[in-house]
């Protein structure tokens, strides 16, 4: 058996967007991937399928299961046929997250200073004081170019028609990044060649970019300031990727307990004595960052950051407080945050969002559950979620009673089917659901965003989350110059 | 250089030189004991007592038949010198510091994991592919001192994994002589032929060196200015302190720390005692003696050189 007939076998789902299929047409964007994938025996792509696991265990690029007392290492899975974007496609998507990033950081200026937003009711001043994530701590800081978000990770989902969607916005410490550059690596070694048949554009000048917006975050004016990446350490789960950030951006990746601050200065320990640090690139959450702050059992952190930080003699990227502004209740007012600041109209939409706070929204979501999904504002990674159209009677009584308890924890969204990729599982194409997550870096140059992103894939029959802790895997992703 | 990125290169090296050496002396051991004649002086339970410093009747029980042996050595975790827990160890140290070494070096070291970690490990060992493992896994321990030579740039990092591996080689080739000589009561006089040095020399590695050299004279001498006196032996105390010596400038050229004259200078005795004696001196002290105390400075020594280099905890 070849490509070509597994590709005769493919059968997509009615009333969803396939990324590949329209009717029973290839897409243009998928030409050349399906062309070339026609001509290959499926013994062989059953080889690369595996080749590509190993490839991925070799180079530790692992997360472990803990069961009885030995851990099991395990990888996430990777799945072989590319997610294609068309360039048009891509534009559009760009200017989008470019539009949602200015007005975010703008935000963020305005709700840790003059609150303007918040006297003009545009956003009720409820909302902010009762997130979690409104960092009082940090009112009233100057950060370098008044950029708070440089790194983020925006979710999209595209919908039955074949609209894209924000689904989430992470400001704070958006992971993933590495899988999208090793997805790549991967399907060059799978696959030489068809990148360049199908004009793939290039993604591998992220960590280059990345480097040079933390070096001119420097808040002295020294020729070559010391930026480390702060990690929590192996035990977390993204150890990988800060290795793999830190490795080739050529940056030393340092450890709470390798930081001291003294005169509200940072400094490393190093075997030649302390050495300042100016910028601190960290993958450590608000809550871990100084002890004598936020959590006092934080073992991870460095007492005595947020002094320095506040003295200005540190930047934090991303800017501690962030999770304000990627609260899934504050998320609703973005389109009018763009409004507000930018005097435009949402190029990309949100999903339309219940507040449970409000009665009338309440009650329509209450008549309407089985169409909707309910989500924690204060919870990622697909937990605490509930799937209307799936959960039993009894999960949906208790989620009722938990937003009647507690409105404001909660918000509902009507469930939108994600478009489907085809996927090699089990020695057969079949459809799967995938969003996509374009990692963009905002510096004083403006905004970069590298071609593509991750595509994250449900990879459960008929599940519409692609968590990597939820049974997702991945997909490399390509923007194709049709 | 971070303090705790040094620590662990040196951790990494010492668990890595260990872990060969062992490995080393468990394949010299593996054949030898088919030999019939080796049955008199040779036992397991000799290795195990070796790598595990301990003469619990409990734990020299693993020695009694070939493959608990090497269950015992090799995939046992209750035995933290087992080939499994050095090589689980390497690569913690190695996944700490995954930006300061190569990503060659780092996929060699992950790769000796998953070996050790195949669920199927202990019972290959006891079976009759025990060689084949044991090659296999002396195989890429030799490919990670290949790699790390060819692509570790030579900064404060490699100066310090040196360290480790150097000073690691010097308390194993102590460990070792020492084990072996206790077998005659170190009485240099009580003459021995070739073959009952020869599992000495094989697990140093330094058996066919040693024929070459000696071509006459007494073994029992001739085998102790060998492994002490030898410059062209890479396992000889000689060359090892050498080593030590030759990083530990390099690393206080560029740490440029006060301490580092201290170090210097405590090392520059260790190693005069090795550079200026000779046999005679040597048996006039005692072989034992002589070794025994050279092994206490040296671990003085290294605990020394950790507070001064890694004391950031």
């Amino acid at each position: 058996m070849t490509g070509r007939q597994l590709f005769e076998q493919y059968q997509t789902h009615s009333g969803i967007w396939d990324e590949m299929c329209q009717d029973s047409n290839i897409r243009g964007q998928y030409s050349k991937v399906f062309d070339d994938i026609s001509e290959l025996p499926v013994e062989l792509l059953l080889q690369k399928d595996k080749q590509a696991g190993e490839l991925f265990m070799n180079q530790g690029i692992t997360f472990t299961v803990y069961s009885d007392e030995a851990g099991i290492e395990k990888i996430f899975p990777f799945d072989i046929i590319p997610r294609i974007l068309t360039s048009a496609e891509w534009d559009h998507i760009q200017q989008g997250i470019k539009q949602r990033l200015r007005a975010l950081n703008l935000f963020l200026k305005d709700i840790y200073s003059e609150q303007q937003i918040l006297k003009d009711n545009i956003i009720p001043a409820s909302l902010i004081a009762s997130c979690p994530h409104y960092t009082r701590e940090v009112f009233g800081i100057r950060v370098p170019h008044d950029l708070y978000v440089h790194i983020s990770g925006i979710d999209l989902i595209r919908g039955q028609d074949g609209t894209f969607y924000i689904l989430e916005d992470n400001l704070r410490t958006p992971s993933g990044v590495s899988y999208m550059l090793e997805n790549r690596e991967v399907t060059k070694r799978i696959f030489p060649g068809m990148l360049t048949s199908s004009r793939a554009r290039m993604i591998n000048n992220y960590p280059l970019l990345l480097h040079d917006i933390l070096g001119s975050l420097s808040p002295q004016q020294i020729s070559n300031p010391t930026v480390a990446l702060l990690t929590p350490g192996v035990y977390n789960s993204a150890y990988f990727e800060h290795t793999f950030l830190a490795r080739q951006m050529g940056i030393p990746m340092v450890e709470g307990r390798d930081l001291l601050v003294d005169d509200h200065k940072v400094y490393m320990k190093t075997t030649a004595g302390l050495q300042q640090v100016h910028v601190i690139y960290r993958r450590l959450d608000d809550d871990f960052l100084d002890p004598l702050v936020f959590r006092p059992d934080s073992a991870l952190g460095v007492p005595g950051l947020m002094s320095a930080y506040r003295k200005g003699n540190i930047a934090i990227v991303n800017a501690v407080g962030n999770g304000v502004a990627d609260d899934k209740a504050v998320y609703a007012y973005v389109p009018e945050m763009i409004k507000y600041y930018l005097n435009e109209e949402i190029i990309l939409p949100n999903v339309p969002t219940y507040g449970m706070e409000n009665l009338d929204a309440r009650q329509h979501v209450f008549d309407n559950i089985h169409k909707m999904v309910i989500k924690r504002t204060n919870q990622s990674g697909g937990y605490g979620m509930v799937m209307g159209d799936k959960a039993s009677e009894i999960e949906i009584e208790e989620i009722k009673a938990a937003i009647i308890d507690t409105p404001r924890e909660f918000i509902a969204q009507p469930i939108i089917k994600l478009s489907t990729v085809p996927c090699f599982i089990d020695g057969k194409l079949q459809p799967r659901h995938v969003d996509l997550r374009p990692y963009a870096l905002c510096g004083p140059n403006g905004i970069n965003i590298v071609p593509g992103g991750l595509t994250r894939v449900a990879l459960r029959e008929g599940s519409l989350v692609v968590n990597s802790s939820q049974g997702g895997g991945s997909k490399d992703t390509w923007v194709v110059d049709l | 250089m971070l303090s705790r990125i040094a620590d662990s290169l040196f951790w990494l090296n010492r668990y890595m030189e260990r872990s060969d050496f062992e490995l080393r002396v468990i394949r010299t051991n593996y054949i030898l004991s088919f030999d019939m004649s080796m049955s008199d002086d040779f036992s397991w339970k000799d290795v195990i007592t070796l790598f595990s410093h301990t003469h619990d009747e409990a734990v020299l029980e693993h020695g009694h038949t070939i493959s608990s042996s090497l269950a015992y050595l090799v995939s046992n975790t209750k035995n933290l010198n087992s080939i499994k827990v050095l090589f689980t160890r390497a690569r913690e140290n190695a996944r700490g510091v995954q930006d300061n070494i190569t990503k060659e070096v780092w996929e060699q070291v992950n790769q000796l994991y998953h070996i050790v970690n195949d669920p199927q490990l202990e019972q290959k060992i006891t079976g009759s592919r025990a060689l084949e493992i044991i090659d296999l896994l002396d195989q890429n321990s030799t490919l990670f001192y290949g790699v790390t030579d060819s692509t570790m740039p030579r900064g404060q990092g490699w100066n310090f994994m040196n360290l480790g591996k150097f000073i690691e080689r010097c308390i194993l080739t102590i460990d070792t002589t020492y084990a072996h000589f206790k077998k005659i009561e170190h009485k240099l006089t009580k003459a021995q032929d070739i073959l009952f040095w020869r599992g000495l020399l094989l697990s140093l590695s330094g058996y066919e060196l040693y024929l070459k050299t000696y071509t006459r004279g007494q073994h029992n001498n001739n085998v102790v200015d060998h492994i002490i006196f030898n410059k062209d032996f890479p396992r000889s105390l000689i060359y090892s302190l050498v080593r030590i010596k030759r990083y530990l400038e390099k690393v206080a050229e560029d740490t440029k720390l006060e301490e580092s004259v201290i170090l210097q200078r405590n090392l520059g005795r260790i190693c005069s005692r090795v550079e200026f004696a000779d046999l005679e001196m040597i048996q006039r002290e005692s072989l034992p003696h002589f070794l025994y105390s050279l092994r206490k400075d040296l671990v003085e020594f290294s605990n020394q050189f950790t507070r001064i280099y890694f004391s950031y905890a």
